[in-house]
């Protein structure tokens, strides 16, 4: 397992390396340099000139590509190493760290909602196949499935914000209440409930296809066979083998965590990586943008790692 | 498809009651192509989507002719109040404008990136993964780094940053065109690599290369007709990927923007009148939904009617 790790984590090494390079070159050869903002008649050429010089702009590409690359893995031991943020001057990587753990949980709160509402919903679908029960189900999984997240969150505002006036328009906490649990539980109901939607229509899908797969086999049968009663049969027999292929595609769902959220977080001005990113973006911010990309890199190349890993886990017939 | 129309209507004629092979088919002689939409028709939920389909693109020709300058044009004598009428089924907004024109012409703008970034998704997977799986060997191999590459882009900020960034320049359409096209062609490259390499053992490529037929040939004329079964079925379904994502950015404020009408848009104009206008979120939001069912409904039909293990009677 640890040298099966390691492989892959070295065949990552390119995918690293191309992702890096990608990312800089968008950033860099689109019209508009960093120093532009500074050209403003105020500023002597001969400060512009020394500007691009400390920034080392008027080196070559591939110089200042290799310079940035070996500077961006020193992140754990230099709050420098990611740059300075053009809009506060604030150091990116603090930025980055100081923004992940609002990413985190509301990426977190939904994604347990959102299996704790599809596993039981899969699993009824699948044991109750073509039933009324289960067509509804479809036709709301299918429309669900179909709606765009922001258009989601929208309604929602408008509904229980605006109309109902039960629960915050947005942000993470009420100003002077940071901190406050229960105000942020109240600022996470919208947005995750956005997220969830969307993501339980897609997960009870795949729950009630593999419970099908499952349930038709040989073992399953013997088990009722037994006599063993039909919680048993289907939770303890059945449910486990289920539960394989739903564990793989939680590990490719890691990467949606950053940029699967940006639209969420942006509608709810919920101040996480997502919406860091989507800012950024808009204030060509590029020492922010870069670092974005390169995490969501990360993520996916971590995310497929870990489904293969966890495959390899839950599934005891699979060696590496 | 004027072949298979020849053949279509031989089999109405008397050879087609040779029934010497396994099958017990009533038409004899048919055609890839007759069985696909003969399984395709027979899918009630893939009709479903091919009407609301047809019904959507119809919309989007017919009505912005029809409303000629309606969707951009202000009105001072026309308000968000009005009673709502034939002349503007759905009323007008803050700025007077007729809502149900302004709402076909985003779906007008809506489909036609769909459209075209569907279209370079295609020729570049297609070509991309036709050099990869043809060529195999290294090639191949480090094609396909590349495609893990793009593939480990984070999506969406990707395009993004490249409608950001180099929008200025061109035309805002254009740009979600190709920044959606740019980075979106490495499903349908995996799709093409995985059919050719199926097919660069098969016998008529065999036979196509003994003839002497240059490579060229053999990947244009012979291997991409087979490989697009699968690729059709992405492009279906990627059209309601690139519709959603034209909607957010424009909804963001990075794509199409106010005065120019779009679903994304739209919604980010009606946010403003959330307590006075409910309605205005929901007619470009249900609007997006069902370009996105439609899109799903008719994909999902055509990998069920292009697999050829189905048969008829499912």
């Amino acid at each position: 397992m640890v040298t099966y790790i390691v492989r892959r984590l070295i065949q990552a090494i390119p995918i690293v390396i191309g992702i890096s390079v990608i990312s800089f070159a968008i950033v860099y050869l689109t019209p508009g340099s960093p120093i532009d903002k500074f050209r403003t008649g105020r500023v002597s050429p001969q400060t512009i000139a020394n500007l691009i010089r400390v920034y080392g702009l008027d080196q070559p590409l591939p110089v200042q590509f290799v310079n940035w690359f070996t500077h961006f893995w020193s992140f754990p031991f230099n709050s420098t190493a990611w740059g300075y943020s053009f809009t506060d001057g604030l150091p990116v990587r603090d930025k980055i760290f100081g923004r992940a753990p609002s990413t985190l949980l509301l990426m977190g709160t939904s994604l347990v909602v959102s299996m704790l509402l599809a596993i039981p919903i899969g699993i009824l679908q699948a044991v109750k196949q073509y039933s009324w029960a289960d067509r509804i189900i479809t036709t709301f999984e299918t429309i669900g499935y179909a709606m765009p997240t922001f258009w989601l969150g929208l309604i929602l505002k408008q509904f229980f914000s605006v109309q109902l006036k039960w629960l915050p328009l947005y942000g993470q906490n009420t100003l002077g209440k940071q901190g406050d649990i229960p105000d942020m539980i109240a600022h996470l109901i919208l947005p995750v409930s956005t997220l969830a939607v969307v993501s339980v229509a897609g997960w009870s899908r795949y729950m009630r296809a593999s419970m099908l797969e499952v349930l038709r086999q040989d073992y399953v049968r013997t088990a009722r066979a037994k006599g063993l009663g039909p919680a048993r049969v289907i939770g303890r027999h059945a449910l486990r083998n289920a539960l394989i292929p739903i564990v793989t595609l939680l590990g490719l769902t890691i990467p949606t965590l950053l940029s699967g959220a940006a639209i969420t977080e942006t509608v709810f001005s919920w101040p996480g990586l997502g919406w860091l990113g989507v800012q950024a973006v808009g204030d060509r911010d590029y020492p922010v943008v870069l670092a974005v990309t390169m995490i969501g890199g990360m993520m996916v190349i971590l995310g497929n790692l870990l489904a293969d890993v966890l495959y390899g886990v839950v599934d005891p017939r699979i060696h590496y | 498809m004027a072949s298979s129309e020849s053949i279509r209507s031989g089999a109405a004629g008397p050879t087609s009651t040779s029934t010497d092979t396994d099958e017990v088919d009533l038409v004899a002689v048919q055609t890839y192509w007759q069985l696909v939409r003969r399984r395709f028709l027979r899918n009630r939920t893939a009709v479903i989507g091919l009407v609301l389909l047809a019904f959507l693109v119809f919309s989007a020709i017919v009505f912005p002719m029809v409303g000629g300058d309606a969707w951009y044009r202000t009105s001072l004598v026309h308000h968000p109040t009005d009673p709502v009428s034939i002349d503007a089924p759905l009323g007008y907004d803050n700025l007077g404008r007729n809502i149900f024109f302004r709402l076909t012409k985003g779906l007008q703008t809506s489909l036609i990136i769909g459209f075209f970034a569907v279209l370079i998704i295609t020729l570049i997977g297609t070509t991309f993964g036709s050099i990869s799986g043809y060529a195999g060997g290294l090639v191949d191999n480090v094609m396909m780094r590349v495609v893990d590459i793009v593939l480990s882009l984070p999506g969406f900020f990707l395009i993004l940053m490249l409608v950001a960034f180099i929008g200025g320049i061109v035309p805002p359409m254009m740009v979600i065109i190709i920044a959606i096209g740019i980075t979106g062609w490495t499903t349908a490259a995996r799709l093409v690599r995985a059919e050719f390499l199926r097919l660069r053992e098969s016998d008529f490529v065999q036979a196509a290369k003994a003839l002497g037929a240059s490579d060229s040939r053999i990947i244009i004329r012979h291997m991409v007709p087979s490989a697009m079964a699968p690729v059709l079925v992405a492009a279906t379904l990627g059209i309601a990927d690139a519709v959603v994502t034209e909607a957010a950015l424009s909804f963001l404020g990075y794509g199409i923007r106010d005065p120019d009408a779009s679903l994304g848009n739209m919604l980010t104009a009606a946010q403003d009148y959330f307590y006075r206008q409910p309605l205005w979120i929901y007619y470009p939001g249900i609007t997006l939904i069902l370009v996105v069912l439609a899109a799903s409904f008719v994909g999902d039909g055509l990998r069920d009617a292009l697999d050829p293990r189905q048969k008829l009677e499912a």
